[in-house]
């Protein structure tokens, strides 16, 4: 005879955990932290100057105007026009850093990845070691260079500086990638018929894209934040980039709170754009391109 | 299809030779199998004659060109690798049309190619499948397909069936003998496993350090290995090895070790016997040729029993004589027990006699 036992699982009442409440608090407080100055900056925006200057504060704008945004995006209005042209001056200068460090980083990263030659690893240890000091350290000296080789003045001038900057990290990131893409990928394809240049350009290339796209973010927006070597090295005022031009908006407008935060928040876009579009591809890549190792 | 003719090939890092001066032709259709331990350089020479190492010395000629110098894109070739290299961010139909493409062929043609390679190898239903999500087994047949969608002059293989699963490589390993078979294909095949070497091969060429130890059909290695290092390579389970000293009995050899037994030799081993360098000689001898008696027999060397692995049909025993080794496979139905004492008798025909200075098999002749 069998009987069929029932089992009851037993009710054990869990006690409260209280690490993870106090994670979840500490989570919070760090959200609000970062968070909270973006949402005054955005709300302060909008505001009038009036409104922006109350106190006790006014903390929900009473009467939202866009009054700022339109001066500031007017390029009839002097503020407008100066605006205009320190966005495109950051725009000119992080762009132009981006590419010519992705096509510096890719053939450079690869090559540490593939080729073994003599000072290999020095090479690629000695790439490295400009990170090991703040970047402030090199502001006199690079100054100097820069007066030396007549690019004081010059977007020029801060292009090789940031790329000078950016350049070993991508370096260190792109060869990451290239390690883990398996060498009898290229060896295949150029057994498939590709020289050696093809192999790279249509096997590796692409599915190393997560490391392309995740290095350009990271030097576009060290670029493009980018403060004390746009303030040092130049001076003209039709150069000015946009960290350097708010600053100069804070003095000569010190007043005008809603027109600095906007300026600001103007400034944020760009590249929380970037990163919103570029990081469904970045996903993409790198479900996609996925390498069995 | 082409003949391959390796010509004293050379691959040197510094004062390392990966390959030292192999020459060896594989004629038109063959399936050449290169079979030796990792790191024999076996691998090494098939990257040689694919191009894709550059080599120290030596020529390689693949039908009625020297392709030394060529790129491999040039050598009109196919490899299969390990990993198989599928491309990951492409279909099935792409990987196999990327070939056709990169020789810049009219798109219907290869659209048409493409899908008869698909037919001979089963994997239709795949073409719009990414590799990933393909099993070990199908990944491997859209491998081989992206080598013959092309009708290469040689197909290369690097151990394509070693990230296989047992059933699967045993399965995959009668398909590749049927596709040799049915293209008439001319094939070298690298593997480390021998039994692949010997199941599928026309001929193999068995490596050691660098050097080509013997290169021949895989009965004749297995006959009549050249050396120690072959004889203990090929083979499942290895040839016993027993080194042994030689001395001369009026005009018959005979056999010593440390423990005072004597194996008197045939006419013809004795002959083979007396050319060794010195009077150290290595017997060989295949489990199968082994005799063991349970008591003391004339003709036979005592022996202590070691281990003993019934396997079903057959039982192999592993006895010490003296510190080497012995191999003896036995009927199931004879009893022997680990530190029994028994007696080999080896057969003086198909006992192997090797130089124990040179390893060099020795011969009559």
């Amino acid at each position: 005879m069998t009987t069929t036992a029932t089992y009851e699982r037993p009710r054990v009442r869990k006690p409260i955990d209280w690490w993870r409440w106090a994670g979840r608090g500490f989570i919070t407080f760090i959200m609000l932290f970062a968070t909270l100055p973006m949402l005054w900056m955005i709300l302060t925006s909008v505001k009038t100057q009036f409104a922006a200057m109350q106190y006790p504060p006014q903390w929900w704008p009473a009467e939202p105007t866009l009054n700022s945004y339109i001066k500031l995006l007017n390029p009839n209005d002097q503020i407008g026009q100066d605006f205009l042209r320190y966005f495109g001056n950051s725009f000119y200068v992080s762009f132009l850093t981006t590419v010519l460090g992705v096509v510096v980083a890719v053939p450079a990263a690869y090559a540490f990845s593939r080729f073994r030659f003599p000072g290999r690893t020095f090479l690629f240890f000695s790439v490295l070691v400009r990170n090991m000091f703040p970047a402030v350290v090199f502001l006199v000296p690079l100054f100097i260079l820069m007066r030396w080789l007549g690019l004081v003045n010059t977007h020029g001038s801060l292009v090789l500086t940031y790329l000078t900057f950016g350049l070993p990290l991508s370096i260190w990131l792109l060869k990451g990638f290239y390690d883990n893409i398996p060498i009898q990928l290229e060896q295949a394809a150029r057994i498939d018929g590709a020289t050696r240049f093809q192999a790279f350009l249509l096997i590796v290339m692409p599915l190393s894209s997560p490391g392309i796209i995740a290095t350009s973010i990271f030097s576009f927006i060290g670029a493009w934040n980018e403060y004390i070597y746009a303030y040092t090295f130049l001076s003209r005022d039709d150069q000015m980039t946009l960290p350097v031009g708010i600053q100069r908006f804070f003095t000569e407008f010190a007043t005008d709170w809603p027109g600095l935060m906007a300026a600001t928040f103007l400034m944020s876009v760009p590249v929380v754009v970037m990163f919103l579009v570029l990081q469904k591809y970045f996903v993409q890549a790198l479900t996609e391109g996925a390498v069995k190792h | 299809m082409a003949q391959v003719v390796l010509q004293d090939i050379v691959k040197s890092y510094g004062s390392l030779y990966a390959v030292n001066h192999v020459s060896l032709t594989v004629d038109d259709g063959e399936f050449v199998a290169l079979v030796g331990p990792s790191g024999c350089g076996k691998t090494t020479t098939l990257n040689l004659v694919a191009g894709l190492l550059p080599m120290t010395d030596g020529d390689i000629v693949i039908g009625d060109r020297i392709v030394t110098d060529l790129d491999p894109k040039d050598r009109d070739i196919a490899m299969v690798f390990q990993n198989y290299a599928l491309y990951p961010n492409k279909t099935v139909y792409k990987n196999l049309a990327f070939p056709l493409q990169m020789r810049k062929l009219p798109k219907d043609e290869i659209d048409q190619k493409v899908r008869a390679a698909a037919k001979v190898l089963d994997i239709v239903p795949l073409l719009e499948r990414r590799p990933r999500e393909l099993s070990g087994g199908q990944q491997q047949r859209v491998a081989l397909g992206r080598a013959l969608v092309r009708d290469p002059r040689v197909f290369l293989m690097d151990e394509p069936l070693s990230n296989l699963d047992a059933k699967l490589r045993v399965q995959m390993r009668t398909e590749i003998k049927r596709f040799h078979q049915d293209l008439n294909a001319t094939i070298i095949y690298v593997t480390h496993d021998q039994l692949e070497a010997v199941t599928m091969a026309d001929k193999m060429a068995v490596m050691n350090k660098g050097f080509l130890q013997q290169y021949d059909t895989p009965k004749n290695v297995f006959d009549n290995p050249v050396n120690t290092f072959v004889a203990s390579f090929i083979g499942s389970p290895a040839m016993s090895l027993v080194p042994l000293e030689v001395v001369q009995r009026g005009d018959q050899a005979v056999l010593t070790n440390e423990a005072g037994w004597e194996l008197p030799l045939s006419a013809m081993n004795t002959r083979k016997a007396l050319k060794a360098t010195t009077n150290k000689v290595v017997l060989g001898a295949r489990h199968s040729t082994i005799k063991l008696h349970k008591s003391e027999t004339v003709g036979a060397v005592p022996a202590r029993v070691y281990t003993v692995e019934p396997t079903g049909d057959i039982t192999f025993v592993q006895a010490f004589v003296g510190e080497a080794v012995v191999i003896v496979s036995l009927d199931p139905t004879v009893i022997v027990r680990p530190d029994e004492d028994v007696w080999l008798e080896f057969d003086q025909e198909r006992m192997h006699l090797f130089d124990g200075e040179t390893t060099m098999a020795l011969s009559a002749a």
